[in-house]
């Protein structure tokens, strides 16, 4: 068969004239890319073969600035880690059950770039990746998590901010509900920077027997028997196309925005609800099981057919023959280039046996009637795998692609430079607040602080059915995923876009602790962690640095706050993803935004304990000093002024037995509820705790303070008095306990062991409201009615 | 037909596009039924076999033209329409089983058949939420007389009991200005939403869909057939009741803390279950 005769002349061509033709194709390598593809397969490349490298070669797909990076800082191995970063999801330990090892599976990523161009569709196609990256592991898809990042609301641009807010919680309920996959957590954060470039983060969960993972690879089986690629799901067509390459560059201007629309691939959740959720894949994994046949399955995602058929290939060291005129298009006509690098949704590429094939065509194509689901939805054989490591692929009698595996998926590398940013903000001069009360009523209804209630009531969380804290009732949300197991899980996402501001090393080392904190918060055990690290330019040494900076802080908290009872070993990083080129048109960065999610597990789901205060009487108890950390603070934002400079920051070892000791507390049934210290400081803590969850709370508090509690430790020459606004707002961590009544003392011991002190603060009281006092003197006193509607509304006045 | 271990059987049919399944197959299971999940494309006269069924809830051919009218033209449902209507056989149908009810027209039922009312668009409330659709816990009166429907006749009169909602077009109305009236005199409004105190007003904390009258459940004139929007299964254990309700089931769920046994104690959704598998018991002797 003859090479197809589009070929990109590369040879004879200038750099200029070829990056004339690459601009003219709509590719986004270099010149000197280009010329290393043809180096790579030994010829002037075809147009087909240009564009799946444009894909496979983007910053999306092939993390060419900050593969290095990651490699160097990020621990991603420990002894509950059942499959670490190398595949579509990571894998932790979960528990043993009936004879059997469940793990937890997590994903995380993000859909930045097409939430800001539609954000419907680009919220919703983020979910739906998502689940497919923890679907093809073999697993059940079980939670979501929702990471949001938007512009300012009551800026200048706040009305294109509120259509970006709208779309993408529209496109996450439509999507996400649809499915039938309940939403465990998530956290939204407003600040101008994201004005021209929103943060779409998705986290997904998935629960596995260790048996039943399956590996996005070739079987090395198939070497001895012929193997059959399927392509199973919807139709190709030209949606998404270009995708990869789109998440890869800065937005631009109005009209290239409206030419990017097309790179936004189109969702439907009824299509995959059939294929994932407990029905088609898994009706053709149970089968291949029964039959003792081992299977591979790969999502098609980023960088389309392409990208899944040649890594499903490679990670099988085998290669493969395609025949493109067997794929199943959903329009006529299309180049070759656009059915290999399309992003259309819904699909999956499979590994089977030849004589499994059959079977396997009549389960999707009949049992489940994919045909009749969507038009011409449906799985084909495609092509088959051979032993030669080359990737080919045919299409009207010609061979439009034909390159060693290798040189497609291992992709290209960039050493980057990185110079520091200098961060010149000063803490702010003012005086106390005259009302302490009025002003916790405005951190409370701060649009970073208020209930979320206003967005998650759009999603469903309880379908499943296997709820045990739900979102808002506490940091973290648990469910009881495994039927008949007590075992639970719990998911928390956390990131404060402010501090990473401020200084990236310290918001990458807090996204960590805060997240295993609100874990912790529950009672459940911090298991394993995922990141999404959101940046700008990587080209900008200045950027590059708040990247690099963000990953030493991951890391260095990621080690130091070590797992629990495995002796030191690192919290596992065993997923991530990496966004780069978020900024504005006009060359603004976002803030720096490493999100965290963290995956913690509890042997007995009856033991969580969420944070509504739950007995009047009931003390109420603090650990983690307070200090003057208020950069980035609530309290500043919500006072107008300004950023200030002293980020929180974590003192290892403090912070890692603060976690140790309350989870401990809580697994004995020390305490009764529980609220970790973050925004807002202690006095939101503490009104949170008081408004519970959904805002049904009845109970009040009562703080009985003391001017030597806020006293900052130090030697005594530098003892500092903490002025109480700043004592009650700063965000330095920590968390706040209602002890569960006649267990006082054998908590206080217990946190003794961990050379804690705990600090009583007072108590619960039938009073609904929240008062302090300083020495007697009161500092402030709020009705709950009144925080409920601060707190409550605070969204609804900024959104609607 | 019933198990030889005296377990009646129901079916629990599947669409494409159904999101319950499995945790309505546990709820139903753990109430003393089988429940096999019957897909649509599966031979319609094998619904025959089974004592009743389920509709459960999720997003049946995508909600296309209004939610839940499709599945309607599915054989199954002509099926299960004739063994509901000529047998007495009783279907329980949950949120879009609801709505596959009311298309189907076995909901409200006074002409089999018919399409009398519709589950329209929630009145959506701009103060508590930025979108259409509304998952939150509400509570229900039971406000049928005792034994009207079969699904519900485990529960006393006047019983008020937690469960969650999760729907965008939940909102049960009509066109028919006599037909609320007939529902009412008919004793057919099974559960109407309500506050904690079991106080049924308007006020969008309470009826959080904007139905008419605040109905959440209607049966049919006969009493075997049951939509309600809310859903049962995901209220079918103390485990599932939130602290944060603040009412006797958050109390106790507290004092069962450190329980698991006692946290798999059926919740207050399961007596639609019991009742469910008490009406098959009573058609079909053991």
């Amino acid at each position: 068969m003859d090479l197809d005769e589009r070929i990109l002349p590369i040879s004879t061509l200038s750099d200029e004239e070829l990056q004339e033709q690459l601009t003219a194709l709509g590719a986004g390598l270099t010149p000197f890319e280009a010329r290393r593809v043809a180096e790579l397969i030994g010829r002037d490349p075809t147009v087909c073969e240009i564009s799946i490298f444009n894909v496979e070669w983007s910053e999306h797909c092939s993390y060419k600035s900050s593969r290095a990076t990651l490699k160097e800082f990020l621990p991603t191995d420990a002894p509950n880690v059942m499959l670490g970063p190398q595949e579509d999801a990571g894998i932790v330990f979960f528990t043993e059950f009936e004879g059997k090892r469940y793990g937890i599976v997590m994903a995380h990523e993000s859909h930045n770039h097409p939430s800001q161009v539609l954000p419907n569709e680009g919220a919703a196609t983020g979910i739906g990746g998502i689940v497919r990256d923890v679907d093809c592991m073999g697993a059940r898809v079980i939670a979501t998590g929702d990471p949001l990042r938007f512009g300012d609301p009551t800026g200048t641009n706040g009305e294109h901010c509120k259509w970006i807010v709208r779309g993408v919680v529209d496109g996450i309920w439509q999507y996400g509900n649809a499915l039938g996959v309940p939403n465990l957590a998530g956290d939204v954060y407003f600040h101008d920077s994201f004005d021209d470039n929103c943060l779409v983060n998705v986290v997904a969960l998935g629960l596995v027997a260790e048996e039943d993972i399956i590996h996005s690879a070739v079987p090395c089986e198939a070497f001895d028997e012929p193997y059959d690629m399927i392509l199973v799901g919807k139709p190709t067509d030209d949606s998404g196309y270009g995708g990869s390459a789109f998440a890869s560059k800065i937005i631009g201007s109005e009209e290239e925005k409206a030419e990017d629309r097309g790179a936004v691939q189109v969702p439907d959740p009824f299509l995959k609800n059939v294929l994932a959720m407990r029905k088609a894949n898994e009706a053709v994994r149970r089968r291949a099981k029964e039959l003792g046949l081992k299977i591979g399955i790969k999502d098609i995602g980023g960088g389309g057919f392409a990208c899944g058929s040649s890594e499903i290939t490679d990670a099988g060291d085998m290669g493969v023959e395609i025949d493109l005129d067997e794929v199943h298009v959903g329009l006529e006509h299309l180049l070759p280039e656009v059915v290999t690098c399309a992003e259309t949704q819904e699909r999956y590429v499979l590994a089977v046996p030849a004589t499994f094939t059959p079977e396997v065509l009549r389960i999707y194509n009949e049992d489940w009637d994919l045909p009749n689901v969507y038009e011409n939805a449906q799985a084909r054989v495609v092509g088959r795998y051979i032993p030669e490591q080359i990737y080919r692929i045919t299409y009207q009698d010609k061979i439009v692609c034909e390159a060693p595996v290798k040189a497609v998926t291992s992709g290209i590398a960039y050493d980057r430079t990185e110079q520091p940013r200098e961060y010149a903000g000063t803490e702010p001069q003012f005086y106390q607040p005259g009302d302490l009360g009025e002003t916790l009523l405005r951190v409370l209804g701060h649009m970073n602080v208020c209930s979320r209630a206003y967005i998650y009531r759009d999603y469903d969380t309880e379908v499943q059915g296997f709820a045990v804290i739900r979102p808002g009732e506490a940091g973290a949300g648990v469910m009881a995923p495994l039927e008949g197991s007590p075992a639970a899980v719990a998911l928390a996402v956390d990131g404060n876009p402010l501090y990473g501001l401020i200084d990236p090393y310290w918001g990458g080392a807090t996204a960590v602790a805060e997240a295993m904190r609100n874990v912790s918060a529950v009672g459940a055990t911090p298991a394993a962690l995922t990141d999404c690290l959101n940046y700008g330019n990587p080209e900008s040494p200045e950027s590059f640095w708040e990247f690099r900076q963000g990953v030493r802080g991951i890391a260095d908290a990621a080690r130091n706050l070590p797992l629990k009872d495995y002796e030191g070993a690192p919290t596992p990083v065993i997923s991530g993803n990496v966004s780069l080129y978020n900024e504005s048109a006009a060359g603004k960065a976002v803030a720096p935004s490493p999100i965290i999610a963290c995956t913690g597990v509890m042997l007995d789901f009856s033991k969580a304990v969420t944070m509504a205060l739950k007995r009047p009487g009931a003390a109420l108890f603090m650990v983690g000093p307070r200090k003057d950390e208020l950069g980035g603070s609530a309290y500043y934002q919500a006072m107008s002024l300004g950023l200030g400079r002293n980020v929180p920051q974590v003192e290892w070892e403090l912070e890692s037995n603060m976690m140790f000791a309350v989870i401990d507390a809580i697994q004995v049934g020390h305490v009764a509820a529980c609220q970790d210290i973050s925004d807002g400081g202690l006095a939101v803590a503490i009104s949170e705790m008081a408004l519970g969850g959904f805002a049904q709370g009845k109970l009040g508090a009562t703080l009985a303070l003391t001017a030597g509690q806020m006293t900052l430790p130090g030697p005594e020459s530098e003892e500092q008095f903490l002025r109480p606004d700043k004592w009650l707002f700063t965000e330095s961590s920590g968390f706040v306990m209602e002890a569960t009544p006649g267990h006082e003392p054998a908590l206080t011991e217990l946190f003794d062991r961990y050379n804690l002190q705990l600090v009583k603060l007072g108590e619960v009281t039938a009073d609904p409201s929240v008062e302090a006092t300083l020495d007697g003197e009161r500092l402030l006193k709020v009705g709950l009615e009144q925080m409920k509607e601060a707190w409550l509304g605070g969204l609804g006045r900024v959104l609607k | 037909m019933t198990e030889p271990s005296g377990r009646p059987r129901v079916a629990l049919i599947q669409f494409p596009g159904s999101n319950c399944e499995w945790e309505t197959k546990r709820a139903a299971e753990s109430a003393g039924m089988d429940c096999e999940i019957y897909r649509w494309n599966r031979p319609a006269e094998g619904l025959i076999a089974y004592d009743g069924y389920i509709i459960g809830g999720g997003f049946s051919y995508q909600d296309r033209v209004r939610s839940g009218v499709i599945a309607t033209k599915e054989p199954i449902v002509g099926t299960l329409f004739d063994q509901v209507t000529q047998e007495g056989k009783p279907v329980l149908g949950i949120c879009n089983g609801a709505q596959v009810l009311v298309e189907a027209g076995l909901v409200p039922g006074l002409h089999p058949g018919e399409v009398e009312m519709a589950l329209a668009p929630n009145r959506p409330n701009p103060k508590e939420r930025l979108g259409a659709f509304v998952c939150r816990w509400v509570y229900l009166k039971h406000t049928a007389g005792h034994g009207r429907c079969a699904l519900s006749a485990g529960m006393p009169e006047g019983y008020v009991w937690p469960v969650p909602i999760a729907h965008g077009e939940g909102r049960f109305t009509t066109r028919q200005t006599d037909l609320l009236d007939q529902l009412l005199s008919n004793d057919q409004v099974v559960f109407q939403y309500c506050d904690a105190s079991g106080r049924i007003d308007s006020d969008p904390a309470i009826n959080p869909n904007g139905a008419l009258a605040n109905i959440a459940g209607l049966c049919n004139p006969e009493g075997n057939v049951l939509a309600m929007m809310p859903h049962p299964e995901r209220a079918s254990y103390l485990r599932q009741l939130p602290y944060e309700l603040n009412d006797d089931w958050a109390a106790q769920r507290l004092s069962a803390w450190g329980n698991a046994e006692a946290m798999l104690q059926p919740g207050p959704g399961r007596l639609i279950f019991d009742s469910l598998r008490e009406a098959l018991l009573k058609r079909v002797p053991a």
